[in-house]
């Protein structure tokens, strides 16, 4: 048992730095009904700042603190105000996509700055050890960890019991009841930003010198807080602090408890998306209602006429079998950009067509790619099926992740997701069960067409094979029913259509297109390595097919070019994920997700403003407030503040 | 099939939106189920189609108890509904509307009927969206979006889309708020002809009397979610309690 204490001093400190964090993204998110993708990137930049000032410029340390935790904080939270106000009305998937720009922007800048490789923290706090009930404590854990707790306490009573605390229970509770009142619930939520931004700015001087100063990892603080704000049910700030500390603890236990061995390494650093994903499993649809839900954007009408766009697709595909004699040298470039072709289509399928968005595509390529290989190495199985059951694989993986998730809302499906893609990163790469011990595994090319030039036409072949699939797709009875859905999933329900099952099978689509991507990546490059798919990776290949205008059946093609050829013309960068280039993305996703949260208020309706009856349905399970807002819909004010009275009054 | 409701109360926190309902809508005739505002008449409807998890009660179809069942299961027993706002696919034509009204039946559960359509469910989907839209004489519409139609236009869509999934139990939710007199009267001579060419049942929520009287056969009262008073229009309509429940509610 004493062996075990330091370990349980160190997840009770980590853990009150979490629970402070993910308090933070409550708040806001409840406030605003925007989840904030980038509170991490938020802490990873007030770490930052702290190097900056202390160890770059060579100022003190009180200095560089205050630049950390109290100058930058108002200034990112004035930006995530003006965010918040331009993305009203917008749909999940814009909402999700905005933030995640944002992440892109901060962590992209922070890496192509400061390199990839983590930095040395400077030592702020006092070093010395003292002892406290029989352990070693060392006075800067001491110091992080009350810290923490007294920012959480102190916030709980100004929460509780100040009239501004008030307010932001009651905007949280019903913001339209609340300005019906003459309190601007934006003011309310300007604190929030301010309040969130700092809380994750403190988090993250707290956590750099236990962590190391490392953009990735400081960003998936954010991940640490989806764990424990899961805990609190997404709503509760007593229970999501407890979330943290909980999280904090089993990670340092378990780090103790696998030491020594390597398939069980990876298993702290994913704890928090186990507590997220036993949350969203067991947690009924009543208790997690998205707040931020509203429905999705209908599909635009085609630019072209169906025989106009035949004719450029005819023209593309002729573009693309000459593409071998234009570019020389440059021919893998463009056969990898046939790759990300399919794999732009497979998200595409997901976003256009579902309004569903998926951060674990990367993860769902490189099983692909090391399925391929163990199938066509390991089992010597012919390459074109070890292709396409390399896809088949892929599908249970994403119905997997996707099932609990799907019964819940878009947000909640995003989350798990990319908490699903995380895990394959820390667990399933490192330890070998995907890509081996060395983390790399050998993937043939078809037998006679091997070389450069005949397996370019092969991925040709593939390439347009999956965009007519997911043409094929659209116009079959599924992307009816789907169209359906973006309007209204509760009459499809009542009309006898499992609708679940609907979003179930899309997915399994895209994760099986995925699948064979991965498969013709690793064959392209005749090896099979998950370096390249990473859960960063996936939110840049979102945003990039965001840019593109994934509304659009031309997309994917142009994501590709974007994504894959484009860099290799530019500064020399690998693809899209390195350098500069997801700062661009993540600014070019954040302007087209404003861009068209303005053009659907330009042109919405009365539905955008109030709850619609779906939505209302849906909010069945969230009682009282569904009743009082289902009347206020109805501008039946009176009523709806007594519902609210009375069933305030039966809750307590 | 027969609708039966036993002893149906839905809570909302400390507020109790139905309380102890009991009734029953059985085939070929018109139910009618009114009360003033807030009496827990869609609430009751929600909990009937599944939207809404009763807090105590017992949903019955046929004698079997549904209760537990989610929406798409009930409707797979042939219960169908429409929406007071018209839950429509606005994007989608009025052709298009009608048609998923069968397809999603059709559907079901399954990954695969959702994937495709065999060409004999094509005909029977053709088929049965031509007849709903020719009972509620909508077919001189079907090229137009749905979002951008008038309300009485949009009610007939909606009821269209239901009769186009062949169910035996019709829920219809105040099918006349936002229509003219023209155009009510018109919904109720289709909603009693449905009735008699296909012998199903209809369960009308409905606040315009002169529909209810016109159109049900029998009545049920509600009030703060209470049924206090049951019987043919005739006789709810020189019942005391009933009028003192809405006399009430006006007054207040």
């Amino acid at each position: 048992m004493t062996d075990l204490l330091p370990f349980l001093v160190i997840g009770l400190t980590t853990g009150s730095v979490y629970g402070l964090a993910a308090m933070g993204l409550v708040l806001t998110y409840k406030t605003s009904g925007i989840f904030n993708f980038a509170h991490g990137a938020i802490a990873a930049l007030a770490a930052y700042a702290f190097y900056e000032v202390k160890v770059v410029r060579g100022l003190p340390w009180p200095v560089a603190l205050l630049v950390a935790v109290v100058v930058l904080p108002p200034l990112v939270a004035m930006l995530m105000e003006r965010v918040t106000r331009a993305l009203a009305g917008a749909t999940t998937t814009m909402k999700i996509v905005a933030t995640i720009g944002i992440q892109l922007i901060i962590t992209g800048a922070l890496l192509a700055h400061y390199g990839a490789a983590g930095l040395t923290f400077p030592a702020f706090l006092p070093a010395d050890t003292i002892e406290l009930f029989g352990v070693y404590v060392g006075i800067d854990q001491l110091v992080s960890a009350c810290v923490a707790a007294l920012g959480a306490l102190g916030f709980f009573v100004f929460f509780t019991f100040s009239p501004l605390g008030v307010r932001m229970r009651a905007v949280v509770d019903d913001p339209d009841l609340l300005s019906l009142a003459g309190t601007s619930p934006f003011a309310v939520r300007s604190w929030a930003w301010l309040i969130g931004s700092h809380f994750a700015a403190i988090s993250g001087v707290l956590l750099a010198p236990l962590i190391g100063l490392d953009a990735l990892l400081l960003t998936l603080l954010v991940v640490q807080a989806y764990g424990a704000a899961a805990v609190g049910l997404f709503a509760s700030l007593p229970m999501t602090y407890a979330g943290g500390l909980l999280i904090g603890v089993l990670a340092a236990l378990a780090t103790n408890v696998v030491s020594g061995s390597v398939v069980l390494s990876g298993l702290p650093p994913a704890m928090p998306f186990l507590v997220l994903f036993a949350v969203l499993l067991l947690a009924g649809k009543r208790r997690l209602v998205d707040i931020g839900a509203t429905r999705p954007t209908p599909p635009q009408p085609p630019l072209l006429g169906p025989r106009t766009a035949r004719i450029v697709a005819l023209v593309v595909i002729g573009i693309g079998i000459a593409v071998p004699f234009l570019v020389g040298a440059k021919l893998p470039v463009y056969a990898n950009a046939l790759v990300f072709v399919l794999i732009f289509s497979s998200l595409q399928l997901l976003v256009r067509t579902s309004g569903q968005v998926s951060l674990a595509h990367a993860g769902l390529v490189a099983v692909g790619a090391a399925t391929f290989s163990h199938l066509a190495v390991g089992a010597g199985l012919p390459w074109l099926v070890a292709v396409l059951l390399a896809g088949a694989v892929a599908v249970p993986v994403g119905a997997l992740v996707a099932i609990p998730a799907i019964r819940l809302s878009g947000l909640f499906l995003a989350l798990a997701t990319f908490g699903f893609g995380l895990l394959l990163e820390n667990v399933v790469y490192r330890t070998g069960l995907l890509f081996g011990a060395s983390g790399s595994l050998p993937a043939p090319r078809p037998d006679g067409l091997g070389g450069d030039l005949p397996f370019y036409y092969v991925l040709l072949g593939f390439a347009v094979a999956g965009v007519l699939l997911v043409a094929a797709v659209g116009r079959s009875r599924l992307g009816r029913l789907l169209r359906a859905m973006a309007d209204s999933p509760t009459s499809l329900a009542t009309l006898g259509l499992g609708v679940n099952v609907t979003r179930v099978t899309v997915f399994g689509i895209s994760a099986f297109l995925a699948g064979v991507a991965g498969a013709l990546y690793a064959s392209q490059g005749h090896s099979a390595t998950g370096t390249p798919f990473t859960s960063f990776t996936s939110l840049t290949w979102l945003t990039v097919l965001v840019l593109c205008g994934a509304a659009r059946s031309a997309a994917p093609l142009a994501a590709a070019i974007v994504f894959a050829v484009l860099p290799a013309y530019g500064g020399g960068e690998a693809d899209g994920s390195s350098g500069w280039m997801p700062v661009l993305f993540g600014v070019g996703a954040l302007l087209v997700a404003l861009h068209e949260s303005s053009a659907r208020r330009g042109r919405s309706h009365v539905s955008a403003e109030w709850p619609t009856g779906s939505r209302a349905a849906e909010r069945i399970g969230s009682p009282g407030r569904a009743a009082a807002r289902e009347r206020v819909a109805h501008r039946d004010v009176d009523s709806a503040v007594r519902v609210r009275v009375g069933a305030a009054g039966g809750a307590r | 099939m027969t609708l039966r409701v036993d002893g149906l109360t839905v809570r909302f926190g400390g507020n109790t939106a139905v309380d102890g309902a009991t009734f029953e809508a059985p085939l070929g005739r018109v139910t009618g189920l009114i009360g003033p505002n807030g009496a827990g008449k869609t609430t009751t409807f929600n909990a009937c189609s599944g939207l809404l998890r009763p807090s105590a009660g017992q949903i019955r179809l046929s004698g079997k108890d549904v209760t537990a069942m989610v929406p798409s299961a009930r409707a797979q027993r042939g219960l169908g509904r429409t929406f007071q706002r018209m839950e429509l696919f606005d994007s989608l034509t009025v052709e298009q509307n009608v048609a998923i009204g069968r397809e999603a039946r059709l559907a079901r559960s399954r990954p695969l009927k959702q994937l495709w359509c065999p060409p004999a469910e094509r005909t029977e989907v053709r088929e049965a969206t031509e007849e709903a839209l020719e009972l509620c004489e909508i077919g001189a519409l079907r090229r137009e979006t749905a979002g951008s139609l008038s309300t009485g236009q949009r009610r007939l869509v909606d009821l269209a889309r239901v009769l186009a999934g062949g169910f035996t139990m019709l829920l219809l939710d105040e099918p006349s708020s936002g229509l003219d007199t023209a155009e009510t009267k018109r919904f109720g001579e289709i909603v009693i002809r449905v009735v008699a060419e296909r012998g199903c049942g209809v369960l009308l929520v409905e606040h315009d009397m002169a529909l209810v009287m016109s159109v049900c056969e029998y009545l049920y009262v509600l009030d703060f979610g209470e049924l206090i008073f049951e019987g043919t229009p005739e006789q709810v309509r020189a019942s005391d309690v009933v009028r003192a429940a809405y006399l009430g509610s006006e007054a207040a």
